[in-house]
Parts: C-alpha cells; sequence; structure tokens
C-alpha cells in the first residue's frame, strides 16, 4: 500500500520538478535547518504592513550567480556529513551530499538517490530501490565512482563503529535500526586498530541493512517504524564512498576538506576560505538532470546582520534578512528605496515551548520549594496558558505582524498533514478550541477564565505555604543587549497579564552557556525553547516529554520531571505518557495514529506541562521566493540550493503576498 | 653577546613552557562538558559522553594527559584541531591564516610608521601650532571614537564614495586589502604619532639641545640627528614585537572586513573548546612576544650604543 502510494508520489514530484525546471536561483536563511532546539529569540521591528506596488513575478529575470551570506559565528566545523550534528554545517553540506530521499515546497517527501520505496510489513523492514548512473565526483567534477547501495552501507558502519565516528549521529540508528546498538558496543570492545582495519562482514551479520544487489537497499528497524522513510533525509543515513575512505584512510576521511572529498550533490564545493566566503559551483553530473540549479552560489561570511545589510545596500548581497532597527527604519520611512520591498519570512522549523522546571534548585543548590510547589499545581500554569498576553513580546521578533507568531500547539506546523489534507497542528487547535486569527489578540486569551484559575490557584497554594509573587526566575546571556531587551518586553508582559501580586519575572544572566550554566544546575524556572524535528512524526516532538525515560529530552534535561515522584503533577505525567505511547504502537492507520499523538498532545497542552510559545517569523529584503524553497519541519534538505524561484530584481511586499496566498491556496508552481 | 643571546633563549624556552603548561592545566580543569556541543550535549547519552572523552583521553589523570602532551611536543605534533576544522591539524589551520594577517599586518605597519612618526615629527616641530592640533585632534579621535564606528565610517566612504570592496576578497586580494589596511593602520598611526611627539618635546627641552642650537646647529639637523633618534629609542623597543605579533592579527578589522586571518582564532578556539588549537595559539604567540622583546633590546642597543645588555666588568 505504502509502496504504491510512494510511487505515486515519485511521478507526481517528478512531474513538479520538471514544471519548475523553469525556476532560477535562490538565496538563504540564516536560520538552522536541522534538528535540535533552539533557546534564543530573533528580533526585528513594528509597525503596520506597507503599501506596495506589484510588478508580475513571472516577467522577472532569474539570477544565475547567487550571492548570499552567513554570520561569522555560523562557519562550517567539518566536511563530513556522517560525523556533523550542527545546522550550519549542515545546510552547508546538504548542497554537497545526497541522501535516499528529499522533500519539496510543501515538506513531502520526494525521491533522491532512491526512485522507490516502501515498506510491505507496517515499517518493520524498508526497501528503496535507488537509480541508476549516479556519480561521486571531485571538487573538479571529474567523476570518481558510481553512488551505489554499498555506499549506504559504508556510511552507516562509519558511524556506528565507535572508533570512527566519535559516537556522533548514532543515537537515531541506534534507536530505530536493528542490531545498531549490539554493533556499536562490538566495535567499542575492539581495539582502534582493529576497529578501523575490519571488513563489513562483521558489520552486515549484525545490523538490519542489506542490499541485494548495488541498487536496492533493506533496513530492517527494531520494531515497526511508520515514519522510517522520513529518516533518510537526515544525515545519519546518508552514504560514504569506501574508495575515499581507502584513498584518504580514516584520519583523513574524518579531516576531509572541499578539496578532496567526493560529492554526489547538486553543488561542489569550488572555493572555501574560512570566515571569508564559499563558493559553490553547479556539479554537472548531478543526477536530476531537470531541477534548476544556480551557476554558482557565493556564501559571504558577515560580520553581523547589520554589515549583511550595507551589502545589501551596495548590491553585493541578493538577500538580508533585517534587524529590529533596520526594519524599523525602512517600514516607519516611506521614502525608503525598499520600503515597497519589506518581506515576510516563513517561520523556521522550530516551535518555541515554554519549558517549566518542576524540580528547581536555588543558587546554593537547595531545592526552591516554593516554585517547585507553585508549578505542580495545575491552576497555577493554566493561569499562565489563558492569561499570559505575549503580544508585546513577539513584537520583538516581528514588530509587523506580531501576532503571526502565536504558537498553539506543541508540534510544528507543517511537519505532517491527515490523509484529508488537514494540517496536524491546525486538527490541534481545532481540539483545543483555540479562536480563528484576527491580527488583533493572542487566540488563546481568556482572561475571566485566567483570573478565576489565578484565584485558584492562589487559594490552594496559600494552603500549602507557598508565598506570593511567586518569583520566577528567567536566564538571558550576559552582555547580549537583544535579548535582555526582549526580557524586560516580557517581564511587562507578565506583569500586565498575570499581576505582580501572583509571579515577578526576575531576569538573571549566565556567562557563556545555558545548559551548563543554568539548565544542569537547574536553575531556570523555565526557558522558552524551539524543537525542530528530525523526523516526520509527532513521537520526535512528544516523545521528547513523556516521563521515566532517560531519553526523552525535555523530561531528563528541561522540566526535570524524571526526577518526580508523587503528587497530581507526576499522575498527569504518567497519563500523558500512556497516551503517547498508546499512539505509538498504531502502525498501520497513520490518520488513526496521528489521532492518537493529537490526543496526547492536547492533554498535554490543556494540563499546561509546558505552554506553546512561538514561532520565529523575521522580515528580509530578498531577490529570493522563499516559498520555492525545500520546506520540510525535519531532516536537513531545508538550505538545498535547488529549484529556487529568484528574481534580479528584489520582491516586493505585494508579490510576496500574492506568492504567499497562491503557496497557500495550493497554486504555487 | 653569543653567551647572553643563549641564556636569553633558554630562559625564554623556559618560559614558553611554563606559561604553555598553565594553560595546559588550567583547560584540563574546565568541567569536561565544554568538551561538547550544546548539540551534542542535547544528543548524547551519558554513555555516549563517557566514550567521547575516553577516546580523546580527556578522562585520564591531568599529569598524565600532560606527559602525553609534552611527548607529542617533542616530534613537533601539536594535535588536531576538534571545532574549527574538524580533524585536520593544528599546524595547518595556523597555517592557512597566518600569512594574510601577517602580510596585511606588515603593510599597514609599515604606513603607520612612516605616517605615524612623520606626523609625530611635525608636531613636535611645530608644537602648539595648527599642524600639532590637527595631529591632536586626529589622535583623540582615533582612541575616543570605538573601533567599530570608525571602521563603519571607512566602510561606507570606502565602498560608496570610492568603490572599493567591502569585504575581503581572496580573488581581489590588493582591492580589497585597502579598507582593512586602512582600519589597521588609523589606530597605529595615531600611536607612533603620540610618542615620537611626546619623547621629541622631552628631548627638544633638553639642554645638549639648547646646547646644539647656541652653537648654531640648524632646526633640521637637530630635529633629525638629535631629536628623533634619541627619541626613537623608546619606540624601537616594541617595533620588533609589533612586527611580529602582526601574525596575531585583528580581531576586530578581520571579522569586520571577514578577513580569513588569525585575528578571531584565538577567541573562536576558547569559546568552542578547542584545546588543541588554544594551546597551540598560546605557545606561537607566547613565543613571538618573547623573541620580539628580545629582538627589541638589541634595536634598542643598536640605535642608542650607550646601552649594553651584558655586564662589561670593569669598563667605565
Amino acid at each position: 500500500m505504502r509502496k504504491s502510494v510512494s510511487k505515486m508520489v515519485a511521478v507526481v514530484a517528478a512531474a513538479a520538478l520538471v514544471l519548475s525546471g523553469c525556476g532560477g536561483g535562490s538565496g538563504q536563511s540564516t536560520q538552522g535547518t536541522t534538528a535540535g532546539s533552539q533557546d534564543t529569540q530573533s528580533t526585528t521591528a513594528a509597525g503596520s504592513a506597507p503599501e506596495t506596488t506589484a510588478a508580475p513575478v513571472s516577467d522577472t529575470e532569474p539570477i544565475k550567480d547567487m550571492v548570499t551570506y552567513e554570520t561569522q559565528n555560523r562557519e562550517v566545523e567539518t566536511f563530513n556529513i556522517l560525523y556533523s550534528q550542527s545546522a550550519t554545517d549542515l545546510q552547508v553540506l546538504t548542497n554537497m551530499y545526497e541522501g535516499l530521499l528529499s522533500n519539496d515546497p510543501k515538506g513531502q517527501l520526494v525521491p533522491a538517490l532512491a526512485e522507490e520505496w516502501g515498506t510491505e510489513d507496517g515499517g518493520l523492514t524498508w526497501t528503496f530501490k535507488l537509480r541508476q548512473g549516479v556519480k561521486w565526483v571531485d571538487i573538479n567534477g571529474n567523476e570518481k565512482a558510481d553512488c551505489n547501495a554499498q555506499d549506504f552501507i559504508t556510511g552507516l558502519e562509519w558511524i556506528l563503529n565507535y572508533h570512527k565516528n566519535s559516537s556522533a549521529n548514532t543515537s537515531m540508528p541506534m534507536e530505530l535500526i536493528k542490531g545498531a546498538s549490539e554493533y556499536y558496543e562490538y566495535t567499542k570492545s575492539l581495539s582502534a586498530e582493529e576497529a578501523t582495519t575490519m571488513d563489513n562482514s562483521k558489520f552486515l551479520e549484525m545490523v538490519g541493512i542489506a542490499a541485494p544487489d548495488d541498487y536496492t537497499l533493506v533496513y530492517t528497524c527494531i520494531t515497526e517504524k511508520p515514519y522510517f522513510d522520513t529518516v533518510t533525509t537526515y544525515n545519519c543515513l546518508y552514504p560514504a564512498p569506501k574508495a575515499l575512505i581507502d584513498e584518504l584512510g580514516v584520519e583523513g576521511f574524518i579531516a576531509m576538506n572541499n578539496e578532496n572529498m567526493w560529492y554526489n550533490g547538486a553543488y561542489t564545493m569550488t572555493s572555501y576560505i574560512q570566515g571569508n566566503e564559499k563558493i559553490f559551483t553547479k556539479n554537472e553530473s548531478y543526477w536530476d538532470k531537470d531541477c534548476s540549479l544556480f551557476d554558482t552560489v557565493t556564501v559571504k561570511m558577515v560580520e553581523s546582520t547589520d554589515v549583511a545589510y550595507q551589502l545589501y545596500q551596495s548590491g553585493e548581497l541578493d538577500n538580508t534578512i533585517l534587524t529590529e532597527s533596520n526594519l524599523n527604519t525602512i517600514y516607519n520611512s516611506t521614502s525608503n528605496e525598499f520600503h515597497d520591498q519589506l518581506v515576510e519570512m516563513r517561520p523556521t522549523k522550530y516551535s518555541f515551548q515554554i519549558h517549566f522546571n518542576y524540580d528547581k534548585r536555588n543558587e546554593d543548590g537547595s531545592v526552591d520549594t516554593n516554585w517547585n510547589t507553585a508549578i505542580a499545581n495545575t491552576a497555577f500554569r493554566q493561569a499562565w496558558y489563558y492569561g499570559l498576553d505575549l503580544t508585546a513580546w513577539y513584537g520583538r521578533t516581528n514588530s509587523i505582524n506580531p501576532l503571526k507568531c502565536e504558537n498553539n500547539a506543541y508540534t510544528m506546523q507543517g511537519l505532517i498533514t491527515f490523509s484529508d489534507g488537514t494540517e496536524y497542528s491546525k486538527y490541534i487547535e481545532q481540539q483545543l478550541g483555540i479562536k480563528d486569527y484576527d491580527g488583533e489578540n493572542m487566540r488563546r486569551i481568556d482572561k475571566d477564565k485566567a483570573a478565576e484559575l489565578k484565584a485558584q490557584a492562589m487559594e490552594e497554594l496559600s494552603a500549602q505555604g507557598v508565598t506570593f509573587p511567586v518569583g520566577v526566575d528567567y536566564y538571558i546571556a550576559a552582555s547580549n543587549q537583544t535579548q535582555l531587551d526582549s526580557a524586560l518586553v516580557l517581564q511587562q508582559a507578565f506583569s500586565d497579564s498575570l499581576g505582580d501580586d501572583f509571579v515577578v519575572l526576575n531576569i538573571k544572566t549566565y556567562v557563556s552557556s545555558l545548559v551548563k550554566e543554568v539548565r544542569e544546575p537547574r536553575l531556570h524556572s523555565f526557558v522558552i525553547n524551539g524543537w525542530g524535528a528530525d523526523y516526520g512524526d509527532p513521537q520526535n516532538y512528544l516523545g521528547q516529554e513523556v516521563y521515566g525515560e532517560d531519553n526523552a529530552y525535555y523530561s531528563a534535561n528541561y522540566s526535570n520531571a524524571n526526577d518526580l515522584t508523587e503528587g497530581e503533577i507526576v499522575d498527569i505525567y504518567k497519563e500523558y505518557s500512556e497516551l503517547v505511547a498508546k499512539a505509538n504502537a498504531i502502525n498501520d492507520d497513520l490518520d488513526a495514529r496521528y489521532k492518537a499523538y493529537a490526543e496526547a498532545e492536547v492533554y498535554f497542552i490543556q494540563n499546561a506541562l509546558a505552554i506553546p510559545c512561538y514561532y520565529n517569523i523575521q522580515w528580509q529584503l530578498t531577490r529570493v521566493n522563499d516559498y520555492s524553497k525545500i520546506n520540510a519541519m525535519y531532516g536537513i534538505q531545508n538550505n538545498k540550493y535547488k529549484n529556487w524561484e529568484t528574481s534580479v530584481d528584489a520582491y516586493t511586499t505585494e508579490q510576496y503576498d500574492a506568492i504567499a496566498k497562491a503557496y497557500e491556496e495550493g497554486t504555487a508552481n | 653577546m653569543a653567551k647572553y643571546t643563549i641564556k636569553r633563549l633558554l630562559q625564554s624556552a623556559v618560559t614558553v613552557l611554563i606559561v604553555v603548561t598553565i594553560v595546559f592545566l588550567l583547560l584540563r580543569l574546565l568541567p569536561t562538558d565544554y568538551y561538547f556541543t550544546e548539540d551534542q550535549l542535547m544528543k548524547f547519552t551519558d554513555q555516549q559522553k563517557h566514550d567521547a572523552l575516553e577516546a580523546a583521553g580527556l578522562l585520564d589523570s591531568p599529569g598524565k594527559q600532560l606527559i602525553h602532551f609534552y611527548g607529542r611536543l617533542l616530534h613537533f605534533d601539536l594535535g588536531e584541531s576538534r571545532r574549527i576544522q574538524h580533524g585536520v591539524a593544528v599546524t595547518k589551520v595556523i597555517g592557512s591564516k597566518f600569512t594574510v594577517s601577517m602580510r596585511l599586518g606588515m603593510i599597514s605597519m609599515a604606513i603607520s610608521l612612516v605616517i605615524g612618526v612623520s606626523m609625530g615629527i611635525i608636531q613636535a616641530r611645530f608644537k602648539d601650532k595648527i599642524p600639532d592640533y590637527i595631529g591632536t585632534v586626529y589622535t583623540i579621535f582615533v582612541n575616543a571614537v570605538p573601533g567599530l564606528v570608525s571602521y563603519s565610517l571607512v566602510l561606507i566612504f570606502g565602498s560608496r564614495v570610492l568603490g572599493l570592496p567591502s569585504m575581503y576578497s581572496t580573488r581581489k586580494a590588493t582591492e580589497s586589502s585597502i579598507l582593512p589596511i586602512v582600519c589597521l593602520a588609523m589606530t597605529s598611526i595615531a600611536y607612533y604619532a603620540l610618542w615620537t611627539r611626546r619623547y621629541m618635546v622631552d628631548e627638544i627641552n633638553k639642554d645638549y639641545i639648547k646646547l646644539a642650537r647656541v652653537k648654531g646647529m640648524s632646526t633640521k639637523t637637530i630635529m633629525v640627528k638629535h631629536v628623533l633618534r634619541n627619541a626613537f629609542v623608546p619606540l624601537a623597543q616594541y617595533i620588533p614585537a609589533s612586527l611580529l605579533l602582526t601574525i596575531s592579527g585583528s580581531l576586530l578589522v578581520e571579522r569586520f572586513f571577514s578577513v580569513p586571518g588569525m585575528g578571531p582564532l584565538l577567541t573562536d578556539a576558547i569559546n568552542r573548546y578547542d584545546t588543541n588549537v588554544v594551546q597551540a595559539l598560546v605557545m606561537l604567540y607566547a613565543s613571538l612576544g618573547i623573541i620580539g622583546v628580545f629582538l627589541g633590546d638589541i634595536l634598542m642597543m643598536i640605535f642608542d650604543p650607550r646601552i649594553t645588555l651584558v655586564d662589561k666588568g670593569g669598563t667605565r
């Protein structure tokens, strides 16, 4: 069933690619593109949407040589895609390597090196039919070898070999693929020389991966994993050419660079000057002959977004994100040359939540009983959920349309859809009874209900000895003025929404690492953190909050719920965890699976175990149509410079609005 | 002299070793969590963290790690970078950058010396007159205005008015080096002008200059042969160190113009806990600093033969 669907998807996608082949080039975003979490809030400026004049989008001339930028603190650390776990690296490397599957601008899976794929046993075994004629090439585009199923075996062996990949990227294969953990432990028991010189017979014997022929790849999962195909868009299942490892040696392969590596992706990197610029050049041997690629893409490393704006002004860049001050300057001046070119970006792939800490400590290491007792009270948390108006705070990210940043689900919008086309996060909103967007008020705010819950919480908690107002410790990076400004706005929002008699936000600072200085010593009352998915299934979101699992990221590291042993809050967590487990057990009916996850998510939000917070939507000036880019809410495909529509003249606000509207209506081409 | 040189070199080697050892031990005293990126901290299990630390030898005692480090040092092996360029030899990481910094640094230093010293001479020669006021205003401006602001002014003027590249580019190295060199030289010119003027004014007021005037020597001869020569002695001491340390680059200027040099390397390496790179840079900068001071002493001796670095016994 899934196989036939996949074939259809492949045909439709191929047609779409042909149709979109008329597109031009593209730009780039400085946002993270890989899985994981984000702690910071981006800031831009304020006002109301500018009036613009439109030029027909279809008349625009595409860019052939794209010039974009990245800030210098986001420099590549490795060219070995099997090793990297960093969004900064992967948004570069995704252009140089190709995996089994990719995504389209709607986030749907599309064929890449695999032409067909599917499972016939509910997700236990997955078969990928690889396309023939794919080549590994060197920096000059000279063909070096065929890329086939053996390369995927080599790649996975490399990742799971303790002595080769420093344990990087092992977590997902070990969670998903049969025998992966056992092989990792086995290689650990070997000496480095043994582990790096042995052939792969033991690997094939132990691990659930096989290549019946050079163009067929079969993975066997530990249990049914109906989302396994989405994992192939992530680099932990990428190929590696054995001949290159033989040529460079293990140490050389670890340290390979753009000059001695082999490429099977859309571009080769013909110039790399650390801290200065990278130049990608179209790979003439790239498998997808129908797609549109730039002749070259130059990525300039700039000191800051302000410098990027200066370069954009002088015509040296094709896009720039706008800082709050630059956006305000342009927006508030109708005579500004860029006033009509302000363009709202699409959300990044991170769904930000307010994550409470249920086992908070004071700075002297003692338990913060006042906070821990208060936050364990359901009415206390729900008063935040219904009462905390974050509109002004959203304005720090998007001052023109602040309420577009409002997030009312835990799972990122666009991650998955039901078979009838209903988007999952919209379904969650429906279940929660969230109002429609009106651009005026936060949709979940219910002041009367919040007041009732506040009174209830104060009564219940006072009886338990909690003193009011409850101190709420919120940490920001020291000497970061942007974060301080945002925190002050947040502090005012707490005061205005919840009242100074209820809670008081204390802004505190850490020096360099939130994880090491705040999260690990458990000093935070809450942290605003965004999760970006590794794969396309709600389990990747909701599984991070289950009770009693060491691998549940938020339960183990942020909420510290795993350390709770008694009380109502534990019962709520257990109930939630059971709902997640129940959903995860449904493997034969995706709609039923998603509905079961939705039930768990709604329960989670209604009990305000964490509170949905915001989406990161900024403003930019650009010659790139973001709606033509790959836009998946998981994996590493998003920054691939492929099939991007561009215009040598910057897009106007009106053009972009039309493009966005067409996209939403499903008519974008 | 040879004996003195050998003695100084040995002292220098011991000093460098002590500095490197202290830095090595301090880095090892940091919590091992700093070894991991925030991403890795998020994704690694405790066992994986333990495995990675074990493989990197960071679970050994500091003493054992230090002995291992000395052993590698004897073979001129500074190890591999872990974060700046994963797996790449530290020497290669540094080697690819220092020539860029050195080239820009040396050009800017040459310009600074010529313009700065000339400016100082003119200011001293025309003390309390218009040229002196102009020089003073420039010096105050450069020192009072934050670097990034003055660099922005240079960038805007250079790129919009003169049409120069805003960013450094290896493909247009000459053209794109102009603005970074101007920014580098701006501060140094002020430094050399300030101190040249100050030392020259000091010398001008001394008795031997008054005597030279009374004896009828021309102002030009007095300024060049006597005043400048004596005023330059204290400046000369710092020139070799400044010259050698051009290798270290400039953090602000290189970041601002995206120059792929050494400037940001040390701070980046510290921020990313790339210990091998930190250690190599500390060793390099300490060595250059010490050699620079030594050469400065020699240069000072050449400029002023009255200065001796060795005990001459019964000589008077």
